[in-house]
């Protein structure tokens, strides 16, 4: 029996998408049997980044209409077998899906997978409660943003209010140099309102921009920080206890020094 | 306690009591209704009202009216109360209440409906309640709290509180970390200073003088001894 996570944030542009695609990426190459759900009807996003676009027939609305079988809908990853992509409708809205036909879509997917990992449209309506209809579990990404923690907070409630209790928090788009500088908001800062278990920590890395536009998840790419922060996020999914990934700014010549005759 | 002139709204330790003019026209009544539920923030939607306008007595129609008015901005009319189960300000109360009230009042006591809230209020979150609040979490940003009594908050309060909502200019909002995004008692309202200033530990926010003022809270216990 397989699990079905919901990667959720409340506000846009935050990173669902992303997260998605590397959390599901990266089960994939562990050796999971993994399909992602792109739930963001009107709006897809998730076939893009994966480098999939070109290959979709069916779609989403497709599978819960009954236009099609959900064998025919899902689209084979071009680098893992075991990986595979539910694409949202582009042509229609999110209200051509209802929260019911989703309950019996994550029980279809349950059966067949191991995860399924559903990428949730911003916002708070329609999309968001289709999105969370079937979900076991929750993860919430967040920046380090007033606004997006503001959102995120929302989210949290409106998860715990609907049975999804203990979301999981991934905080994106940090830049630890920034923080350093007092000016953006560090981790403690988040989680002292958020209050939920926080399973990751993505820094703001460039590789991911090139990897999105390429359609190669960027969990793949060995030399990429993000990558790192992505792999030890899977882990942490799976149940392994993983050390955050350490951030800190290299520091100065002194510094070392200093460190060195044990001065700090 | 709002009022105009002819209507007044005031919160009861039995609930909601509107109190009507006798002598006043009903349209004039309603009129003066409408303006006042419609100017008052501090409406707790939801609620029952009773009604009291001395020995007047209206017709159904105007009965009808009235529930109407009341249903216009998500109030229940509940009943009327007569001139023995009503406090008229300025008449003599039964001896008994009066001498347990002051009693209480000497020695800094308050005491009426409570509600516990044993979560933290998130964003979007709104607890309404003709009473005192207990929260014991935190309220967020973008939560709110409207009391006709007192707010306690054991933890951060982050987000919007309203303590005598119904006029008690009496009532207090404390926390252990008093950082409210707007802070309001009774008719006063004031907002967070800009900058933050962090760990300063409890504090309590009451109206003196008619200004609304934060202190520190409990100095005189182990807290403050300790300093």
């Amino acid at each position: 029996m397989g699990e079905i996570i919901v990667v959720t944030s409340g506000k846009g542009g935050v990173g669902k998408t992303t997260t998605s695609a590397n959390i599901g990426t990266g089960l994939a190459a562990a050796g999971h049997k993994v399909v992602l759900v792109d739930t963001d009807i009107g709006l897809r996003n998730l076939d893009v980044v994966m480098g999939l676009e070109n290959r979709i027939v069916y779609d989403l609305v497709d599978v819960t209409s009954g236009n099609c079988r959900l064998k025919q809908a899902l689209i084979k990853d071009k680098r893992f077998t075991n990986l595979f992509l539910l694409p949202a409708a582009q042509t229609k809205d999110k209200s051509s899906v209802s929260p019911e036909q989703m309950e019996t879509l994550a029980k279809e997917l349950k059966e067949e997978f191991d995860f399924a990992i559903i990428d949730c449209p911003a916002g708070i309506e329609q999309g968001f409660r289709n999105a969370i209809a079937g979900a076991d579990r929750a993860v919430v990404v967040c920046t380090p943003e007033v606004s997006a923690v503001r959102d995120a907070d929302r989210i949290i409630g409106l998860l715990e209010a609907a049975e999804l209790r203990n979301p999981k928090l991934i905080i994106n788009r940090i830049r630890p140099e920034m923080v350093k500088r007092g000016d953006m908001m560090d981790i403690s800062d988040i989680l002292d309102i958020l209050a939920i278990e926080l399973i990751g920590v993505v820094p703001e890395d460039e590789s991911i921009v090139i990897s999105t536009n390429r359609g190669e998840p960027a969990v793949l790419d060995q030399g990429s920080k993000a990558g790192e922060a992505y792999r030890r996020i899977t882990r942490r999914i799976k149940g392994e206890e993983v050390a955050l990934m350490n951030l800190d700014v290299p520091s100065g010549l002194m510094d070392k020094l200093k460190k060195l005759v044990g001065l700090r | 306690m709002t009022r105009t002139e002819h209507v007044a709204l005031k919160g009861t330790r039995e609930g909601l009591v509107l109190y009507f003019d006798p002598a006043a026209d009903f349209g004039l009544l309603m009129n003066e209704l409408d303006k006042l539920l419609k100017n008052s923030v501090q409406l707790l939607q939801g609620a029952s009202v009773r009604c009291y306008a001395g020995n007047k007595e209206y017709t159904e129609d105007q009965h009808i009216m009235l529930a109407t008015v009341l249903e216009q901005h998500q109030l229940e009319l509940a009943g009327w109360l007569t001139k023995e189960e009503v406090y008229v300000p300025g008449q003599a109360k039964s001896y008994a209440t009066e001498d347990r009230e002051t009693r209480l009042a000497d020695e800094g006591m308050v005491e009426g409906r409570c509600l516990f809230v044993e979560r933290t209020l998130r964003s979007g979150k709104s607890v309404q309640f003709e009473g005192h609040v207990v929260v014991l979490g935190d309220v967020n940003p973008g939560a709110e709290i409207i009391a006709t009594g007192n707010i306690v908050v054991l933890g951060s309060l982050r987000g919007v509180a309203h303590a005598g909502a119904t006029g008690e200019r009496k009532a207090s909002v404390s926390a252990y970390h008093l950082a409210p995004t707007q802070l309001r008692i009774a008719d006063l309202v004031t907002r967070a200073p800009d900058e933050e200033t962090g760990g300063r530990g409890p504090e309590i926010a009451r109206i003196k003088d008619d200004q609304l003022i934060v202190e520190a809270a409990g100095m005189s216990g182990w807290r403050g001894k300790a300093r």
